[in-house]
C-alpha cells in the first residue's frame, strides 16, 4: 500500500515466473544493477523456471554448496524432482534444513517444503511450514495447498488476507481465479474475467490459454475451450495440461481423443490424468469382477 | 472562462460580431475599427475614417455591411467587401455612443452626446426620427430583436423605452420617407411619431447601458452606480424587479445570454460578472489585471462572447461545448445536460443510461469533462471541474438501459482526472502529491504510486498503463512495475485518441497531432492552422479528425488531407467505413457518410496493395490535379498516368515512369518539336533507337539522326541521309553524312560543288585520288594549295559497323501491375469457378443387395420421423431406490499432523466433488463419471440387467476421463484437477455442486442415428451395425434433462434395437449363400423390422428380388405388393415391383415352403431369428425389449451384448427428473 518506492525491477521476472513464460523469465533475467537481496531473488526465479521446464539437472549443477540457502532450497526442489526414487533421503535433509533454527525460517525455503510435501500429498506438512505467510508467494501456496484439499471455504481466507496485502498482485489476481474455479458456479464467470484481462495485459502464455479453456469447459463452452487449447498447443506441443485438458475437451465434443492421450502417455507417463485413467481401468475390472 | 482569443490594441470601445462568420468588428479609441478572424486569429481589414475614438459599430444582419459612429459626430456606413465607406450620416452634434441596424428595416438607431436618438434610413440616407427627452448624455440605444421598441439608457439616471410603431406604419411606403423629410423640423421639437413609452427610474447614478432581454419582457441595465438592475414591462407599465450588486465600480455594460438564463455585466472594476437570471446571483467573476472594461457582445449564433477594455479585446466562451463521450466497441457514452446516454452504433439508437446529476446545480463549466467506460462492470467515470476537480463514479445498472430515469447515488471524490485502469480499477489523480489513486468499484483505495513526472492530467494507455501528461510531455507510466514505458516531447496534449488494436496513439494538441505507437516512439507530426477539435480511428489504420471546419485524414506515413469542410465543429467519436459517427455541440449524435476514396487510394499505394489500387482506378473518379501531384511527388507516374486525359501532362509522366509507348502516343497526340525532342532524349537514354529515329525524323532533326544511324552502324539509312541533304541541298547536311560513310568521292565531290576547290583538291590528293585531284589542279590553276609536308596523311574512316540497326538491348521497364493489371484483373474469377469438381458419393455403387442399379441420392435427413415407432415402453412403478448401497469412500488418509504443530493445526481435508456426485445421484453415468464404477455397474444391472459391462468399459473410461479438467497452477506444484459440472449458467450459486459434465448427450446420439441411416441406406451394413449397437451401448451412460427427452431416449432404444435386428439378419443371410431357403426367410423376416421407409423400400425390393430368383412368385408377389403401397419415389424400383407383382399373379405359388407368413403378425428372435407369432411364448431382454424364445432365457441379449434375456429389471433411469 505505500507510496512508490524504487521501481520493482524483478516484476517482470516474477510475473513471467507465476504467468508461466518460463523461457521469457530466464530470457530477461539480465537485469542491470541489483542489490545482492535482489540478485539472490533473481537467481531463485530462475533456477525456478529452468526447473518448471524440467531442467533439473542443470540448476543441481549451477547451484554449488557454497550458495546462499533459497538457492539451496531451490536446488533440493530439483533433486526431488529428479529423482523420483530418492525422495526419502532428499524429505530427510529437507527437514533437517527445516529444523535448523538459522535457516528454518527462510521463506524460500518454507516454499519449497511446502511444493515439496504437496507433491507428496502430505498436506498437513506442508501447511506446518508456510501457514505462517511472509510472502506472496507463501500465501498463494497455502491457497493452493486448500484447493487441494477442497476445503474452498479455507482458501478463501487465504485469499482474502493476500487481497489484503495487494489486490492487484498477480499472485492474488491468478489465486482468486484458482479458487473461483474450484468452487464453480457464478465464480467461473470471474474467474474467465481474470484470465481475459492477464490475455489482455501480458503476452499469452500456456497457463492463461488453459486458464481460460478450462473456465469455458466448465461454462459448457467447449468449442471454444477447444479453439484456446489448441492455440496453447501451438505454443507448446508438449504441455502436460493442454494436452490433457485436450483429451477432456475432445471427449465432450465427441472427437477422438487418443492422439492427445498417447502424447499425453509418452511425454508425461505421470501425469494426473494418465495416472487416473490407468487406475480407473484396474478399477474397471475389479468392478466387473465384483459385479459378476 | 475560456478565452479563444485575444488582441492587443488601443482600448476597445465597441465591437460587433457577424452573423455568419467568425468575424468581428473591434472600435477603437484611436479611431480605427479592426475586422478580426477570431477563429483563425488573424486580422482581415483595418478601417481608418474617423476622426478621434469610434464608440459603436454593429454589423447589418445580411448585408456586407457595418455602420460605425464616433467622437467626430459622424455616423459612416462601410461595406466590407469593398473595403470602403459608403456613406457618412451627419445630424448628431455631439459624440455618438452607439450605433446599430435594425434586423429588418434599413434603420440605424444612433445614441449620442447632444442628448438625442436619432432613427436613420441608411437606404435614402436620412434621418427619420429624433427621439428626444434625455436631459444628459445618451450612452445606448438599441433596437428590441422582435417588437418595435427602442431602450435607451442616459447619464440622467433613466432607462428609457420608445415605442417606435408609428415610425413603421408612416415608413410602409418608401415615397413618405421623402415627404416627411420636410415635416423634419417641426418634429425635433415633440416629436409625434416616436413617443417614450416607460421612463424607468431606480439608478442613482448615470445609466451606462440597457438591453433587451431577446425573447421576455425584459431589460437589464447597469449604472454609475455600480448596479445592474432587472425590470419587466407589460403593455401599461414597467417595474424595476432586482439589483445585482456586486461590481466595485461603474457598470460599463451588461446584456443577456442570448441562450442561458444568465447575464453577463462588466465594469471599469476590471472584471467581468455573470449572474444567474432566475435567482440573481453572481456566479462566476472573471478579472484582469489593469484592464477597465468598457463594452461586451454576444454572437447571435454561436456560443462566444466579447469584451473590450484598456488594452485590446478578448472573444471568450463561457462554458466548454464539448461533450463528454466514452466509446467502448460499439457504444459509445456521452453526457448529455443532466443524463447519461448510450448510443448503439451498429444500430444508431440512443437511450439515457442515467441520471447524472440533480436538476437545479447547473453553474457554470461543471459539466461533465470526460468519461472513462469498463464495459465488463458496466461503469461509468465522470470527471468534472466540480469542487476544483472531481469524479463520480457510477454502475450502470445492466437491465436498465433504456429507462434510465433512477437517480443513482455516486461514489464520489476529489481528483482532477480519473480513468479506468483495468477491469475494475480506476486511477485518480492526485495533483498535490504527484501521485495516483488506485481504487476498486467501491471507491477504496487500493494502491498508490508516485508518478514520475510532474502531471497535471492522466489518460488511458492500455490496461494497467498511465499516459501522463505534463506540460511539455507524456509519458506512459506502468502502474504495477513503476516503470517509464515510454516518454516523449510534445505540445500541450489535451486528448488522446488510441487506435482499435491498441498499437497506435493519436495525440491530440490544439494545433498539432502527434501519432506514435504504443512506446510513444514518435511516427508523424502534423501541425494545422486551426484547433484540433476530435478525431478517431477507422479500421485500415488511417486517422480521421477534425478541425474547427474540416475533417480531414492523416495517413500512418504523416500525409493528411481534407474529407469535406464543415459548418459547425463536430466531435467524432466513430469512424466505420465510410461512415463518420459524431456528436455536434448539443449532444446529438449524427452520421456523416464521407468519401473515402482518396485515402483510401493513398492508403493502399502506401502499403504498396496495387491491386486495390488498380481496381480503384478503374472503378472510381479519382482525378484532379492535386492527385496526380501527389502521385508524382510520391513516386508513382505510372499511376498517375491512369487518371491523366490532357495529353502533355500524360507525355509528361509517362517520360517520368520510363513508359515509352504512351510517351510516343501522347506525343503523336501533341505533335510539337519540344516534346518530340523530349521524347528523343528519353528514348536515347533508354536506347530504344527505333524510337529516337522517329522521333527525330518528327523533328526534321537530320544532324541528330544522321549521328544516330553512324553510331547504329546503319549504313545504309546513312547514305539515304546523304541523298536526302542532297536533295535538300544542304552542303553541311551532305558533307556530315559523307564523313561519317568514309566515302571520300563524295565528300571531294560535295566540296567541288560548294566551291572548295583547295579543300577538294586536298582531300583527293590526301586520299590518293590523283586523276580527280588533278583535274581539280587544273581547275584551281594556280592555286593549288601545298600539300603539309612531313606528314603521314592516313585514311579517316569511321569503325565498320560490327552489327546493324536494330534497338540496343533495352533498359526492362518495370511492367508493374498497373500495365498487366488494368486488363487481367477481371480475369482470375472466372478460373476458379472451374475448380469446382464434381465431389462424387461413391457411396451407392457397391450395393450388391439389390440388381436394380441407381439407389436414389435422396437426402438421408428428411427420414428422421420419430412418430411411427410404438411406445411400448411402459413404466413399471415402485423402483427401490432406497435400498441402493452406496458405500461412502472413507479412503482419505487419515491425517495424522496437528500434534506436531502447537499453534496451527490443519484442517482436514474436506470432500472431493466427484463423491458428492455420487452422494446425490442414482445414475450410472454420473457414478462411472466420478469414478466408482462398482456402483454404476451395480445401478445398471438392477436398473437394465446388464450383466456384461466389457463393450461399456471405454465409455466408463471416457466419462472418468471427461469428468476432470487440469489446471496448472503454480510452478512447480502439482497440478490442481477440477470437476466438470453439468448445467453452468451464470446465476449458479459458487461451492453448490451440480452434477458432472458427461461426455456424452443425446444430440450425439442423434448424429449416429442418422449416420445409421445413411451407412444403411448405402447398403454399408457392418458400418450401420457398428453404429446402431454403439447407439445401444451408449444409451446406459446417457443422462437427460426432461421427461420428454426420457421418451426420445427409450424410441431411440427401440429404432436402434429394430435396426441392429435387421442388420444382423441381413448380414447372416449374406454368410448364407449356399442356403437359399433360409436366406429368402431371412430377407422376409428383415421387412418386418421396423425401418425408415427408405430402408423398407429397399429390404423389400431386396427380399422380393431373393425370392423371386427362387421362383417363390408368391411369396414375391407380396413383396412387390407392400413395395408398391409404399408408394415408391424411384422409379425403377416401382417398375421393378410392377414387372414381379405380373410375374406374380400369373403364377401365385411358392416353388418352396417358408417359415414365413405375412398374414400372421410375428416379432423376430434375435437370436435364433425365427419368428415368433402373436400368442406364442417368448422373453424379452429387460434393456433393449428384443424378443426371444424361451430357450434364451438367461443368455447374454444378442441384439444389445449387455442385458441378460429375462433378467429382472427396474427399467431405464435417465434423467434426474424421473427420480424427482
Amino acid at each position: 500500500m505505500a507510496a512508490a518506492a524504487a521501481p520493482d525491477h524483478l516484476f517482470n521476472l516474477r510475473n513471467n515466473l507465476y504467468l508461466g513464460s518460463y523461457q521469457a523469465a530466464i530470457n530477461n533475467s539480465d537485469l542491470p544493477i541489483l542489490s545482492s537481496e535482489d540478485a539472490v531473488e533473481r537467481d531463485c526465479l530462475v533456477y525456478r523456471s529452468y526447473i518448471a521446464l524440467g531442467s533439473y539437472q542443470l540448476v543441481i549443477n549451477e547451484i554449488d554448496s557454497s550458495a546462499a540457502t533459497p538457492l539451496q532450497a531451490v536446488k533440493l526442489l530439483a533433486q526431488y524432482l529428479s529423482n523420483p526414487h530418492d525422495k526419502e533421503s532428499i524429505i530427510a535433509s529437507l527437514k533437517e534444513w527445516l529444523a535448523d533454527p538459522a535457516i528454518g525460517n527462510n521463506a524460500t525455503l518454507r516454499l519449497i517444503a511446502g511444493i515439496i510435501f504437496m507433491h507428496e500429498e502430505d498436506y498437513s506438512e506442508a501447511l506446518k511450514h508456510t501457514n505462517a505467510g511472509g510472502t506472496m508467494e507463501l500465501h498463494a501456496l497455502n491457497v493452493q495447498i486448500f484447493i487441494k484439499m477442497h476445503r474452498s471455504d479455507y482458501a478463501e481466507k487465504q485469499l482474502r488476507v493476500m487481497q489484503q496485502i495487494d489486490e492487484d498482485h498477480t499472485l492474488t489476481q491468478l489465486e482468486n481465479a484458482w479458487l473461483n474455479l474450484a468452487v464453480g458456479g457464478s465464480k467461473i464467470q470471474e474467474a474467465y474475467l481474470i484470465f481475459q484481462d492477464f490475455s489482455e495485459k501480458y503476452p499469452m502464455t500456456g497457463l492463461i490459454l488453459n486458464g481460460k479453456a478450462v473456465c469455458c469447459m466448465h461454462m459448457g463452452n467447449f468449442d471454444e475451450a477447444e479453439t484456446l487449447l489448441l492455440e496453447a498447443l501451438n505454443k507448446d506441443a508438449k504441455d502436460p495440461e493442454t494436452l490433457a485438458n485436450l483429451v477432456v475437451c475432445s471427449l465432450h465434443l465427441g472427437k477422438s481423443s487418443s492422439r492427445f492421450l498417447s502424447q499425453l502417455k509418452l511425454t508425461h507417463p505421470e501425469h494426473i490424468l494418465v495416472k487416473r485413467a490407468s487406475s480407473a481401468e484396474d478399477s474397471f475390472e475389479r468392478a466387473v469382477q465384483s459385479v459378476a | 472562462m475560456l478565452t479563444k482569443f485575444e488582441t492587443k490594441s488601443n482600448r476597445v470601445k465597441g465591437l460587433s460580431f457577424h452573423s455568419k462568420r467568425p468575424w468581428i468588428l473591434a472600435s477603437l479609441h484611436s479611431g480605427v475599427i479592426q475586422l478580426w478572424d477570431f477563429r483563425m486569429g488573424t486580422l482581415i481589414d483595418r478601417f481608418d475614417e474617423h476622426d478621434g475614438p469610434v464608440r459603436g459599430v454593429h454589423f447589418h444582419m445580411s448585408q456586407p455591411l457595418f455602420v460605425s459612429g464616433g467622437d467626430d459626430y459622424k455616423i459612416k456606413v462601410w461595406n466590407y467587401k469593398l473595403h470602403r465607406c459608403l456613406f457618412t450620416l451627419l445630424g448628431h452634434l455631439d459624440y455618438i455612443r452607439t450605433v446599430q441596424f435594425h434586423h429588418e428595416h434599413p434603420w440605424i438607431v444612433s445614441a449620442s452626446d447632444d442628448q438625442t436618438i436619432r432613427i436613420w434610413n441608411w437606404q435614402s440616407r436620412t434621418c427619420i426620427s429624433v427621439l428626444t427627452g434625455h436631459n444628459h448624455y445618451v450612452m445606448c440605444a438599441s433596437f428590441h430583436p422582435k417588437e418595435d421598441l427602442v431602450v435607451s439608457a442616459s447619464l440622467d439616471q433613466t432607462v428609457r423605452v420608445w415605442d417606435i410603431g408609428s415610425l413603421k406604419k408612416k415608413t410602409s411606403s418608401p415615397v413618405d420617407d421623402i415627404l416627411r423629410l420636410s415635416q423634419m423640423n417641426s418634429d425635433l421639437f415633440g416629436g409625434v411619431d416616436v413617443i417614450v413609452k416607460y421612463v424607468l427610474e431606480g439608478h442613482d447614478r448615470g445609466v451606462n447601458w440597457a438591453a433587451f432581454h431577446p425573447t421576455l419582457p425584459l431589460i437589464v441595465s447597469g449604472a454609475d452606480d455600480r448596479q445592474v438592475k432587472l425590470w419587466r414591462m407589460n403593455d401599461t407599465k414597467a417595474w424595476e424587479v432586482d439589483t445585482l450588486r456586486g461590481h466595485m465600480n461603474n457598470v460599463s455594460c451588461v446584456m443577456f445570454h442570448p441562450k442561458q438564463d444568465i447575464i453577463i455585466s462588466n465594469s471599469e472594476d476590471k472584471s467581468i460578472r455573470v449572474w444567474d437570471g432566475t435567482k440573481r446571483t453572481g456566479l462566476q467573476t472573471f478579472r484582469r489585471e489593469h484592464d477597465r472594461f468598457w463594452i461586451l457582445a454576444v454572437h447571435p449564433e454561436m456560443n462566444v462572447l466579447a469584451a473590450g477594455h484598456d488594452s485590446g479585446m478578448i472573444v471568450f466562451k463561457l462554458e466548454r461545448e464539448r461533450p463528454a463521450f466514452a466509446v467502448s466497441g460499439d457504444s459509445l457514452f456521452y453526457a448529455k445536460d443532466r443524463f447519461l446516454r448510450y448510443y448503439d452504433f451498429l444500430t444508431q439508437t440512443e437511450s439515457q443510461a442515467l441520471t447524472i446529476r440533480r436538476p437545479g446545480s447547473t453553474t457554470l463549466n461543471q459539466s461533465p469533462r470526460t468519461l472513462s467506460y469498463s464495459p465488463t462492470e458496466n461503469a461509468v467515470l465522470i470527471c468534472s471541474d466540480v469542487d476544483g476537480g472531481s469524479y463520480e463514479l457510477y454502475v450502470i445498472p445492466k437491465d436498465n438501459i433504456g429507462r434510465g430515469d433512477n437517480l443513482q447515488e455516486a461514489k464520489k471524490g476529489l481528483g482532477s482526472s480519473a480513468i479506468f485502469v483495468a477491469r475494475n480499477r480506476f486511477a485518480v489523480l492526485d495533483k498535490g502529491n504527484n501521485q495516483v489513486l488506485i481504487k476498486n468499484l467501491k471507491n477504496e483505495v487500493v494502491k498508490k504510486s508516485g508518478l514520475p513526472v510532474t502531471t497535471d492530467a492522466i489518460f488511458y494507455a492500455g490496461t494497467g498503463n498511465l499516459l501522463c501528461r505534463s506540460e511539455d510531455r507524456v509519458v506512459i507510466f506502468d502502474l504495477q512495475q513503476r516503470l517509464v514505458l515510454g516518454d516523449l516531447q510534445t505540445p500541450f496534449v489535451r486528448y488522446v485518441v488510441w487506435s482499435n488494436d491498441m498499437e497506435t496513439v493519436a495525440l491530440l494538441s490544439k494545433h498539432t497531432i502527434v501519432i506514435t505507437n504504443k512506446k510513444l516512439v514518435h511516427q508523424c507530426t502534423l501541425h494545422e492552422t486551426i484547433r484540433v477539435k476530435s478525431g478517431a480511428w477507422d479500421d485500415n489504420g488511417v486517422f480521421i479528425y477534425t478541425t474547427l471546419n474540416h475533417i480531414k485524414y492523416c495517413l500512418p506515413n504523416g500525409d493528411s488531407g481534407i474529407i469535406r469542410t464543415l459548418d459547425v465543429p463536430i466531435y467524432i467519436t466513430k469512424v466505420s467505413g465510410n461512415t463518420v459517427f459524431c456528436l455536434d455541440r448539443d449532444g446529438k449524435n449524427k452520421t456523416i457518410v464521407i468519401d473515402a476514396t482518396e485515402f483510401i487510394f493513398k492508403l493502399s499505394l502506401l502499403r504498396k496493395r496495387y491491386d486495390q489500387v488498380m481496381s480503384m482506378i478503374r472503378n472510381s473518379q479519382l482525378c484532379g490535379e492535386a492527385m496526380i501531384a501527389y502521385l508524382q511527388q510520391k513516386g508513382f507516374p505510372e499511376v498517375a498516368l491512369h487518371f491523366v486525359k490532357d495529353e502533355k501532362t500524360r507525355f509528361k509522366l509517362a517520360l517520368e515512369s520510363g513508359n515509352i509507348q504512351i510517351a510516343v502516343a501522347s506525343a503523336k497526340e501533341i505533335d510539337d518539336k519540344d516534346h518530340w525532342y523530349r521524347l528523343g532524349v528519353e528514348a536515347l537514354r533508354q536506347g530504344n533507337a527505333g524510337i529516337v529515329e522517329y522521333a527525330y525524323q518528327r523533328t526534321k532533326n537530320f544532324e541528330r539522326l544522321s549521328f544516330l544511324y553512324l553510331i547504329n552502324g546503319n549504313l545504309e539509312k546513312l547514305s539515304k541521309m546523304l541523298k536526302i541533304a542532297e536533295v535538300k541541298n544542304d552542303v553541311m547536311g551532305q558533307f556530315h553524312n559523307a564523313l561519317y560513310l568514309g566515302d571520300i568521292q563524295e565528300r571531294v565531290k560535295i566540296l567541288e560543288n560548294a566551291g572548295h576547290l583547295p579543300l577538294a583538291y586536298i582531300t583527293a590528293s590526301v586520299h590518293g585520288l590523283h586523276d580527280v585531284a588533278e583535274r581539280l589542279a587544273s581547275q584551281l590553276g594556280n592555286d593549288v594549295p601545298p600539300l603539309p609536308e612531313g606528314k603521314e596523311p592516313s585514311l579517316l574512316m569511321p569503325p565498320a559497323p560490327v552489327t546493324c540497326g536494330g534497338d540496343w538491348p533495352l533498359l526492362r521497364v518495370m511492367k508493374g501491375i498497373f500495365d498487366g493489371g488494368l486488363d487481367s484483373i477481371g480475369r482470375g474469377a472466372v478460373d476458379e469457378e472451374e475448380e469446382e469438381e464434381d465431389a462424387g458419393g461413391d457411396w451407392g455403387e457397391d450395393l450388391d443387395v439389390v440388381d436394380v442399379d441407381g439407389l436414389q441420392n435422396g437426402d438421408v435427413t428428411e427420414i428422421l420421423e420419430y412418430g411411427e415407432v410404438a411406445e411400448e415402453n411402459e413404466e413399471e412403478g415402485g423402483w427401490d431406490l432406497e435400498d441402493l448401497e452406496l458405500p461412502p469412500e472413507v479412503d482419505t488418509p487419515k491425517v495424522s499432523g496437528g500434534a506436531r504443530s502447537s499453534i496451527f493445526v490443519a484442517p482436514t481435508p474436506g470432500m472431493p466433488v466427484s463423491q458428492i456426485w455420487i452422494q446425490k445421484s442414482s445414475l450410472a453415468a454420473e457414478h462411472a463419471a466420478a469414478g466408482n464404477f462398482d456402483t454404476a455397474m451395480r445401478l445398471l444391472n438392477r436398473q437394465l440387467g446388464i450383466r456384461n459391462f466389457a463393450p461399456l468399459k471405454s465409455m466408463f473410461l471416457d466419462l472418468h476421463t471427461g469428468s476432470q479438467s487440469y489446471l496448472r497452477a503454480y510452478s512447480s506444484v502439482p497440478v490442481v484437477s477440477l470437476a466438470i459440472e453439468r448445467g453452468w449458467s451464470e446465476s449458479a450459486s459458487p461451492n453448490v455442486r451440480c452434477p458432472p459434465a458427461l461426455v456424452f448427450n443425446f444430440s450425439q446420439l442423434d448424429e449416429k442415428l442418422k449416420a445409421g441411416y445413411k451407412a444403411t441406406k448405402a447398403g454399408k451394413f457392418t458400418e450401420g451395425l457398428r453404429l446402431f449397437v454403439s447407439i445401444l451401448h451408449t444409451i446406459p451412460l446417457i443422462v437427460v434433462e426432461s421427461r420428454r427427452e426420457v421418451d426420445e431416449v427409450k424410441e431411440l432404444i427401440i429404432i436402434a434395437k429394430e435396426y441392429v435386428l435387421g442388420l444382423q439378419m441381413e448380414l447372416k443371410r449374406r454368410e448364407m449363400k449356399d442356403d437359399p431357403v433360409r436366406q429368402q426367410e431371412l430377407a422376409a423376416y428383415f421387412t418386418h423390422c421396423n425401418l425408415q421407409m427408405p430402408h423398407l423400400r429397399l429390404a423389400l425390393q431386396n427380399a422380393m428380388v431373393v425370392c423371386s430368383k427362387a421362383k417363390n412368385w408368391a411369396t414375391a408377389g407380396n413383396f412387390a405388393r407392400r413395395l408398391l403401397e409404399t408408394n415408391p419415389t424411384n422409379e425403377n424400383q416401382a417398375k421393378a415391383a410392377r414387372q414381379v407383382l405380373q410375374a406374380a399373379e400369373r403364377n401365385m405359388t411358392d416353388a418352396v415352403q417358408l417359415n414365413y407368413d405375412f398374414r400372421n403378425p410375428f416379432v423376430t428372435c434375435g437370436a435364433t431369428y425365427v419368428p415368433i407369432y402373436r400368442g406364442q411364448k417368448d422373453v424379452s431382454c429387460p434393456y433393449c425389449t428384443t424378443r426371444f424364445v424361451p430357450s434364451q432365457e438367461g443368455q447374454l441379449c444378442s441384439v444389445c451384448d449387455l442385458a441378460v434375456v429375462g433378467a429382472d429389471a427396474s427399467g431405464l433411469l435417465c434423467s434426474p427428473s424421473q427420480i424427482r
